[in-house]
């Protein structure tokens, strides 16, 4: 799921400290599940604000309202009549939801309290690493199962470069990350395929070159343009 | 919505989907097409807690005939149905009209004015306070 | 010939080859350069350039390149995947081949976390062993990546690639190496060798794959100026294994004498280097020490340097 992580409050504060009604709108999906733009989250950076406000002797009335998802327009709804009250909203989602939530109110200012980071698993509560950049040509198949988009330093498809340390195989940026590269080669090896390998792969296909738009197999009728 | 009480809310939330509940009451027919498209219930054996109409019935259906005035333990017992038995993904298709996504999504909404959501961790003890700077 | 560079003429001709390092400054002044090149004129065959070195933003490769030409020094010109997509790629390699380049070294550059520009968006479009088959296409097919259509010039290059026999997995780095042959590769430079061992075993693992004679290895030396910088390198570069051997030779001489010692070492290594079975020539990285450089490879028995037509 999309990870994400709380701004520093100087920021979100710098966003919006001209405001005088001031909406925190929560999001109920992947940025809950990361707890870092949840109902509780929220609520909590709702009361951060309220006391910084008042730090700063500056004075605005906040409100606070989570919604189902921020990415998908039956959940818009709810929102709808809290949203049009505000000055402006600071948005906990992804953001996908932050842009559609703005996209939905075009007048209204609409502010990230997240930076969204990547799409990844949950190692455990709180503790995420990421595992995709969603560069729409899958390389899994040939590196078993281990992404060198993501988990190579340098992304690069034929590795590893000369930068893996020679004693705990780890990449050269950093002791603490492991050489993807060191790792894809131990899990061919041990599955007998370390042919995928052997031979050079060619160039990417980067996808992620300009906004991507999908229409998923099977509703190409749907939503054929018009001619 | 500001400024109003918790139950001043949940009248608010319960009418603006009044019509929507009101036609899930009245005109599911327990066709049981909205199971056969529920992933959730095809992947725990049928169970019938699963349904997407007895998860609405048994949420918003009962708040609403209730005219939200649950018990705690109600509310407690609800969170496993709107929130871990449904992942509002949309995919249920109801021959009826009914959105069910939309049903569980007011529950949802309900429960969270209640102060019963998920947290996927321990509660901070800051949340009480906030819940009251916030309803102040 | 792939490129007719003195370089490959040397190598050829069966020479043990000699490559030397140049950085160039870390700003526009070409005197920098000038002077660097004209301590390494005459001692060595050519000289890579790198390629804004640890990710610290120095004066273009080819830029420098096309100084060393004007001062009479053959350069290889490095190029890294970090900072260039494929377009500048083949726009450059075009430009230094315009300005008399003939030899490029194609490298996956250091991660910008080293260097001076942390917060850049890093590139890696493509990979240094994609670089190398690109760079191959662009010579043998005249052809741009991805198109059909030739370009009617002829483009001559002497293309290479490094080696690393000192990272991990220690098993695949000579397989890696042939990826970089069955690319285009026509000649390799390793990392720094401290640890002939190690570096005999790698060897023996690229001969058992016929390597040896399908590009020009040459072994990398880098003298060491003193303990610490000894220390530093053996435990924050990667790919640089120093035996303990040559650790207490560098610890047991007192500091002013590390350099000489350091030398020392390096003559030694090259004596070692050359009885290796497959090993073509050396590469001396004599960084920031470029006015040694010409002591060290005479004291190795190998100058003068070859001409050859």
């Amino acid at each position: 799921m999309v990870k994400a992580k709380l701004k520093p409050l100087e920021e979100i504060f710098g966003m919006i400290r001209s405001y005088k009604k001031i909406l925190t709108l929560s999001c109920g999906g992947c940025v809950s599940v990361c707890m870092a733009g949840g109902q509780r989250e929220g609520m909590e950076l709702t009361l951060e604000l309220v006391e910084f406000f008042r730090q700063n002797r500056l004075d605005a009335e906040f409100t606070h309202y989570t919604m189902e998802r921020q990415c998908n327009p039956e959940y818009l709804f709810d929102a709808e009549e809290i949203v049009r009250e505000a000055d402006c909203v600071i948005s906990t989602a992804c953001g996908a939801g932050v842009q559609y939530i703005a996209e939905s109110h075009p007048s209204k200012p609409v502010f990230p309290a997240l930076n969204t980071l990547f799409i990844g698993i949950d190692r455990d509560v709180g503790l995420y690493e990421e595992r995709c950049r969603t560069c729409g040509d899958c390389k899994l198949g040939y590196t078993g199962g281990i992404c060198p988009i993501t988990r190579c330093s340098k992304s690069i498809l034929n590795g590893p470069c000369g930068g893996t340390h020679f004693s705990d195989g780890s990449c050269e940026i950093d002791r603490e990350i492991p050489c993807a590269w060191n790792d894809i080669f131990e899990r061919l090896k041990s599955q007998g395929r370390l042919e995928n390998i052997l031979t050079v792969h060619p160039p990417s296909i980067w996808m992620d070159q300009a906004q991507r738009t999908m229409v998923q197999y099977g509703f190409e009728e749907r939503y054929r343009k018009k001619e | 919505m500001k400024g109003l009480k918790t139950e001043e809310k949940i009248k608010l939330i319960l009418q603006r989907r009044e019509a929507m509940i009101k036609l899930c009451l009245s005109a599911c027919v327990h066709c049981s097409l909205c199971a056969e498209s529920c992933f959730k219930f095809h992947n725990h054996s049928k169970d019938p807690s699963y349904m997407p109409s007895y998860k609405a019935l048994h949420s918003i259906g009962k708040i609403f005939r209730k005219k939200g005035k649950l018990k705690d333990e109600e509310f407690e017992e609800m969170k496993d149905l709107i929130w871990n038995k449904c992942v509002l993904c949309m995919r249920c298709y109801c021959p009826m009209g009914i959105s069910i996504p939309l049903l569980i999504a007011a529950a949802r909404a309900v429960c969270r004015e209640k102060g019963y959501y998920r947290t996927y961790d321990v509660i901070s003890k800051r949340i009480e306070k906030s819940k009251k700077v916030l309803t102040k | 010939m792939k490129a007719g560079s003195n370089f490959e003429k040397v190598l050829a001709a069966g020479h043990f080859a000699v490559t030397g390092e140049l950085g160039p400054p870390q700003s526009n002044n070409i005197e920098v350069v000038k002077k660097k090149a004209g301590f390494l004129k005459g001692n060595i065959d050519a000289v890579n350039i790198t390629d804004n070195q640890t990710s610290i933003v120095k004066m273009s490769s080819i830029a420098a390149a096309a100084i060393c030409i004007q001062q009479g020094l053959e350069p290889v010109f490095q190029m890294t995947c970090r900072d260039r997509n494929r377009i500048a790629m083949q726009s450059d390699i075009f430009g230094a081949s315009a300005l008399g380049c003939l030899n490029m070294l194609c490298l996956s550059g250091d991660h910008p976390n080293f260097g001076n520009q942390k917060t850049s968006k890093k590139v890696f479009d493509i990979d240094s062993i994609q670089l190398i088959a690109l760079a191959k296409r662009l010579r043998d097919e005249r052809k741009l990546l991805d198109q059909e259509k030739q370009f009617n010039s002829e483009l001559k290059l002497f293309i290479g690639g490094a080696g690393n026999p000192f990272s991990r997995p220690f098993e695949f780095r000579a397989l890696r190496l042939a990826k970089k042959v069955m690319a285009g590769a026509d000649f390799v430079q390793t990392q720094c060798v401290y640890d002939m061992e190690r570096f005999r075993d790698w060897m023996k693992a690229v001969r058992d794959l016929g390597l040896h004679e399908k590009c020009y290895i040459l072994a990398g030396v880098a003298p060491l100026r003193s303990a610490d910088m000894a220390a530093y390198m053996a435990a924050n570069v990667p790919g640089i294994v120093i035996p303990d051997g040559i650790m207490k030779r560098m610890n047991s001489v007192p500091k002013d004498k590390a350099g000489e010692e350091g030398i020392k070492i390096s003559i030694e290594l090259i004596e070692e280097i050359r009885q290796v079975e497959g090993i073509k020539g050396i590469h001396l990285m004599a960084i920031e020490w470029e006015h040694r450089a010409g002591e060290i490879i005479e004291r190795a028995g190998l100058l003068p340097r070859p001409k050859v037509e």
